[in-house]
């Protein structure tokens, strides 16, 4: 019984192998097909290049193998367009002589679509327009870019310093000391401008002393310990800043030396 | 002014330096910021004494001291408290954080997680915090003190302006001079041991804090009452807003002062006049606290950076310009 099964399934793979083959020499339209062990007569030859997309079927070397005085081919193809092509076509000889004495190879590439199929429209090449277009976008693009770049680092919008203070700059502090002081003498000194005249001598001690490089916590303690300056900053602080105002201080004898103050540059 | 409020600062001050070494600054501004019920900020290197500092402040003036690390894991309900089911009775009952103090150190605050911080902050500033649905009032005097490294920022959350912007002053605290750590050292070398519990310790410098306290919540708050008392001129007034504005026109800062700055300004001169024994405000009381109070709330713009500046150089440059 086994031996029986065994030479049915022998007869039934010799009935259908040569189905299989013309199978693979016949293959759809992008399924590759095989052409195994064929002699062909010469020298060896090798798979002609693709040298355009137009070329309707591609064709490998699988492999080769040396066969007497020709040689013995393992080739695999794949058609892009359905027809009958011969494979004679896509071969070269490797050392560069004629393939007329190659006996012809035939295949067919069986297309399973039906006839009538709409083709997709041929995509042409256009030339880019000289003007416009995509290279003048980014060419465009990119200027606009560095000019942007270059006004954000040039023209940024400085803050404005107050326009009082530009002008207080401009003059020295003796000149912003003297009318100042003039005022306070006479009495007629707003807060806002005791505040500054406070700020003032300060500063004018502070340049007096050379005590510029200080810090102002220890530039008040050495005018503190300082004769006049100690007097003057008491005096000061007793006037404009004690709940009494400063009962009892002259203002105009203790401004009295600063009337037409230098300050040495 | 009685002899008692008139003394209050060097008490504390004497009591504290039994302990720490130099600070005297940093002791000052903790003392305002105890008059005034503003927060305080320090920064500076670990091992400087800072709890150790407010440890002592707090048992000199008899408050009551938590301190909390602040770690990424810490939760808001860590400080604030939390509501806790008790399962003999069913019911939830509140438990109170470490926040419902006199006196808390939160060290490292920037190693919290951005959440906790403003748990902390917002408690600060509205002085009662929510559990479950209850508002509890902080307890009063409530001052916050919070320490941050100035290195090692890896792993920490910065804040942001308008929470630094939440303490009145922030102080850095700098290494003790060569003189003063001699004397820290000698100090330690001299506290010997401690007997606890059959074994032996080598006692530390918070042990030899004296418990007694130099004064009490009432004279604190007949200092603070007095500190409101202290007079602040027109022109002191005029100052303030000048040295303020000057921070928001320098082409150095993108970000000036905000109007705390003033406030802070004129209520931390008010305490440090009281400090220093004056019934009014003088442009010293200003240019001392100045750093402090106007430095962390102020930012350079990002030219002033790319040049090198320092808040320091620009805000010196500033008060110079002041005077």
């Amino acid at each position: 019984m086994m031996k029986t099964t065994y030479f049915i399934a022998l007869a039934t793979g010799f009935l259908i192998a040569p189905l299989f083959g013309e199978e693979l020499r016949s293959p759809t339209v992008g399924i590759a097909g095989r052409i195994e062990q064929i002699v062909l007569p010469g020298t060896e030859l090798i798979a002609r290049p693709i040298e355009d997309d137009s070329s309707p079927v591609v064709l490998r070397i699988d492999a080769v193998f040396p066969h007497g005085t020709a040689n013995r081919y393992d080739l695999e193809f794949y058609g892009l367009e359905p027809g009958k092509f011969d494979l004679r076509d896509y071969l070269l000889r490797k050392d560069g002589s004629g393939t007329s004495d190659l006996p012809e190879i035939p295949v067919e590439i069986r297309g399973i679509l039906g006839p009538g199929q709409k083709q997709p429209n041929p995509l042409p090449l256009t030339a880019l327009p000289v003007l416009g277009g995509y290279r003048a976008l980014l060419a465009a693009a990119a200027i606009l870019w560095l000019v942007g770049l270059l006004a954000l680092i040039f023209i940024r919008p400085k803050k404005q310093q107050p326009q009082d203070d530009e002008g207080k700059q401009k003059l020295s502090l003796a000149e912003r000391l003297r009318p100042i002081v003039e005022r306070a003498q006479t009495g007629e000194l707003s807060k806002n401008e005791q505040a500054e005249l406070e700020r003032l001598l300060i500063g004018y001690w502070r340049e007096r002393l050379n005590l510029e490089g200080q810090s102002m916590t220890d530039a008040l303690a050495t005018l503190r310990q300082h004769d006049e300056a100690g007097a003057l900053l008491g005096a000061l602080e007793e006037w404009l800043h004690s709940p009494n105002h400063g009962e009892g201080i002259d203002v105009s004898t203790l401004l009295k030396p600063y009337e037409n103050v230098r300050v040495e540059p | 002014m009685s002899e008692e409020l008139s003394n209050f600062g060097q008490k504390v001050r004497d009591r504290v330096a039994e302990v720490v070494v130099g600070q005297d600054v940093v002791v000052e501004r903790l003392l305002i910021s105890l008059l005034t019920g503003g927060h305080l900020l320090l920064q500076g290197m670990p091992g400087l004494a800072k709890t150790l500092l407010v440890n002592c402040v707090a048992k000199a003036i008899d408050l009551r001291f938590s301190r909390v690390q602040f770690t990424i894991d810490l939760l808001p309900s860590d400080i604030v408290g939390s509501e806790i089911l008790d399962q003999k009775s069913g019911e939830f009952r509140t438990h109170q954080g470490p926040i419902f103090t006199n006196l808390l150190l939160a060290d490292e605050i920037n190693r919290a997680a951005p959440k906790v911080q403003s748990a902390l902050l917002e408690a600060m500033q509205e002085r009662k915090v929510t559990i479950g649905n209850r508002s509890y009032p902080l307890p009063t005097p409530f001052l916050v003190i919070a320490t941050q490294n100035p290195i090692e920022q890896s792993g920490t959350f910065e804040l942001p302006e308008a929470q630094l912007d939440r303490f009145m002053m922030c102080n850095r605290l700098d290494y003790p001079t060569p003189e003063q750590e001699e004397l820290v050292l000698t100090r330690i070398l001299g506290l010997g041991l401690k007997e606890e519990d059959g074994g032996s310790v080598a006692k530390s410098s918070f042990d030899v804090i004296r418990d007694e306290p130099v004064a009490h919540v009432d004279t604190l708050n007949a200092a603070m009452a007095a500190v409101q008392k202290v007079y602040v001129s027109e022109v002191f007034i005029k100052h303030c807003v000048e040295v303020t504005n000057r921070t928001r026109n320098h082409k150095h800062i993108e970000l000036g002062g905000s109007p705390r700055t003033g406030i802070a300004l004129v209520q931390a001169a008010r305490a440090r006049a009281f400090l220093h024994a004056r019934e009014y405000v003088i442009p010293e009381d200003l240019f001392a606290l100045a750093e402090d109070v106007i430095l962390h709330r102020i930012r350079l713009n990002y030219e002033a950076l790319a040049e090198g500046h320092s808040g320091t150089d620009v805000l010196k440059e500033i008060l110079a310009s002041m005077g």
